[in-house]
């Protein structure tokens, strides 16, 4: 079986019930997608398949031979953060971060796809996933703003306070 | 003040978001092997035989641990501070809840892992469980803890948490209306979306590297050591990222067994909680059972307080008797009672063991005397935030432990809470401090309490 994982292609063998996310985890080693339950309860596994947000946990990897997979790791880099995931830092919208990687790909999808900022619209596109660190208040609130085309200069917050991420105060 | 007040990146946030964040399950060892427990299926029963040898002589089995490989089986999580221990490691002659664990497997897949742990025979003699801990102090409640239905232990020897201050007869005598309430918090699976984790590593050195989703990495460390009888130099433990904790991962649930199957196998161990086992079998918040009788002047003036704590503990002690004590230092909540008196009890029952969570012993005393103080208002037809902020902690009163408050918060809190409600105070209350009580605020029964933390 053919996969393109974030743009690079792979060839798997492995027996075709196997879940997508033991492939990307266990086989290529991409760790983004979290098992939180392995139940499709708790969406730490979400993936894009086609760019459309699967749960990797319930996807058998033969029902997406040949397909394009975007994992969070392929939506941005540090130095190139995605529109969501500079939402995301700048509101704090990643606690422990465990559940992230999941709520960053279908939101990136929902941003994309033109979704709307209204609130009652973000839970009905995030209601798959659970969060038990941050009330999903700061969730939202990232979504809204990147689905606003908000973007946000993470430097800036540091350095206008005196603050680095290695230094502490200076 | 460059820091205070402002708004400051979070030091791992850049790496949450790019999904460079390394969990422990994220951690790559060569050749690990997968884990598995054979738990105990009954709530409560006497283990009358256990065979794991069909499960060691299946192909692909590197290790099965039972308690007969454990250095040192019973070590309590309060040992270090001289709380005796309660707990085997591993079940030895019985089983005291539902999902205990009784031996563990490392194997070359999960596949041969579930088969060996399948092909283990565990013979049980059902007893008859306890899980009402109002039922525990009934004559004919089953025994289910060697040390009795609660912890013996306090300060020694004490079979509760037990507070006495002032003269609660008196109080009582002299009250013009007896409040009480029951309350009764449930309890609550933490359910952090990372399940408990450890990845074990024997080195070439003979130390072993634990990879630990551990909140309490030194604490853990300890317990591991012990258990093991080995130095603390023997063990490298690498933690700090936690997928969700919320005081669930306090409990060294994972380390230890990993630990010694990695040196049975001589090869790195992963064990990786299902999220039913997660549910079923690690610890929750407690559930408490809380009476509470107030003796009040018809004016709102709390006078005493008898209160009776039963903490349900679970099949074991761990931190239980530190949440409740805890619990009975708050019993006023935030208000100054002067005459006390406070019954706790750590009582067992055949639930998982339960543990700290978010404000351990605190958030259930703070449900309770909130919920209450509100009851006295409403059944002597008074205003909520009036009552609150008279009997308000004020700077000189002291706590149920005898602390002389020189900080407290109430009467800010409470006031700004009435203000975030829209609610206007009369100017009496609307003016109140929290500066040391006199005049009309230093009611006679609270006079000699004031400063005074040798309040009789």
């Amino acid at each position: 079986m053919n996969l393109t994982v974030n743009g690079v292609e792979h060839t798997v063998e492995c027996a075709p019930l196997t879940t997508l996310l033991d492939v990307l985890r266990e086989e290529l080693g991409v760790s983004g997608p979290k098992a939180g339950c392995e139940q499709g309860g708790c969406g730490s596994c979400t993936v894009l398949v086609d760019g459309e947000p699967r749960r990797s946990c319930l996807t058998p990897v033969a029902m997406v031979d040949g397909a394009a997979i975007t994992t969070v790791e392929g939506l941005g880099t540090p130095e190139s953060l995605s529109r969501v995931q500079q939402a995301f830092t700048h509101h704090y919208a990643a606690q422990c971060g465990f559940c992230t990687s999941g709520m960053l790909v279908a939101a990136h999808a929902y941003v994309e796809g033109g979704g709307s900022p209204d609130p009652k619209a973000i839970q009905e596109a995030l209601g798959g996933h659970v969060c038990r660190c941050t009330g999903y208040v700061k969730i939202i609130d990232a979504v809204a703003a990147a689905a606003r085309g908000e973007e946000f200069d993470l430097t800036v917050t540091a350095a206008s306070a005196g603050m680095t991420n290695l230094g502490g105060v200076q | 003040m460059k820091a205070v007040g402002a708004r400051l990146p979070r030091y791992d946030g850049i790496e949450h978001v790019t999904g460079r964040t390394v969990f422990v399950d994220d951690v790559v060892a060569h050749g690990t092997l997968v884990v598995k427990a054979l738990r105990s299926p009954s709530h409560r029963a006497v283990i009358k035989a256990l065979d794991v040898s069909r499960a060691e002589a299946m192909p692909g089995v590197r290790a099965v641990v039972t308690w007969k490989d454990v250095p040192l089986l019973e070590y309590g999580h309060l040992s270090a501070l001289g709380i005796p221990a309660d707990e085997p490691l591993l079940a030895k002659d019985e089983v005291r809840y539902k999902g205990q664990p009784i031996a563990v497997v490392a194997a070359e897949d999960e596949d041969t892992a579930n088969a060996a742990v399948a092909a283990m025979k565990l013979e049980l003699e059902e007893l008859e469980p306890l899980f009402d801990v109002r039922r525990a102090f009934a004559p004919d409640a089953p025994k289910i803890h060697h040390w009795g239905n609660w912890y013996p232990h306090f300060e020694g020897e004490m079979d509760r948490r037990q507070i006495r201050k002032g003269s609660v007869e008196e109080a009582f005598d002299s009250a013009d209306v007896v409040v009480q309430g029951v309350y009764r918090p449930a309890a609550i699976e933490h359910v952090p979306l990372e399940t408990q984790v450890c990845l074990v590593v024997p080195e070439a050195n003979g130390r072993l590297t634990i990879y630990s989703c551990t909140q309490a990495l030194y604490f853990s460390m300890g317990v591991v050591a012990a258990h093991l009888q080995v130095p603390l130099n023997k063990l490298k433990v690498v933690g700090g990222t936690v997928g969700g904790g919320f005081g669930g991962k306090v409990d060294t649930a994972t380390e230890t067994l990993c630990s010694l199957l990695a040196l049975k196998a001589g090869r790195p161990v992963k064990w990786r909680w299902t999220r039913e086992e997660e549910f079923l079998c690690s610890s929750t918040r407690a559930p408490w059972h809380i009476e509470i009788a107030d003796a009040v002047t018809k004016d709102g003036w709390i006078l005493g307080r008898k209160m009776l704590t039963l903490h349900d503990s679970g099949a074991y002690a761990r931190f239980s008797p530190y949440g409740l004590t805890k619990h009975s230092f708050h019993h006023t909540g935030a208000y100054t009672i002067p005459n006390l008196e406070f019954d706790g009890f750590v009582v067992f029952t055949n639930r998982v063991p339960t543990t700290a969570m978010r404000g351990f012993g605190v958030t259930s005393v703070s449900f309770a005397t909130e919920t209450h103080m509100s009851r006295i208002a409403h059944e002597l037809d008074l205003d909520p935030y009036e009552v609150r902020l008279k009997n308000a902690n004020r700077i000189g009163d002291t706590s149920p432990n005898r602390i002389v408050y020189t900080d407290p918060s109430t009467v800010p809190v409470v006031k700004a809470l009435a203000q975030g409600m829209g609610v206007t105070l009369a100017d009496e209350y609307s003016a109140m401090t929290r500066d040391q009580r006199s005049g009309s605020l230093l009611p006679e029964h609270l006079v000699g309490q004031l400063g005074n933390p040798e309040a009789h």
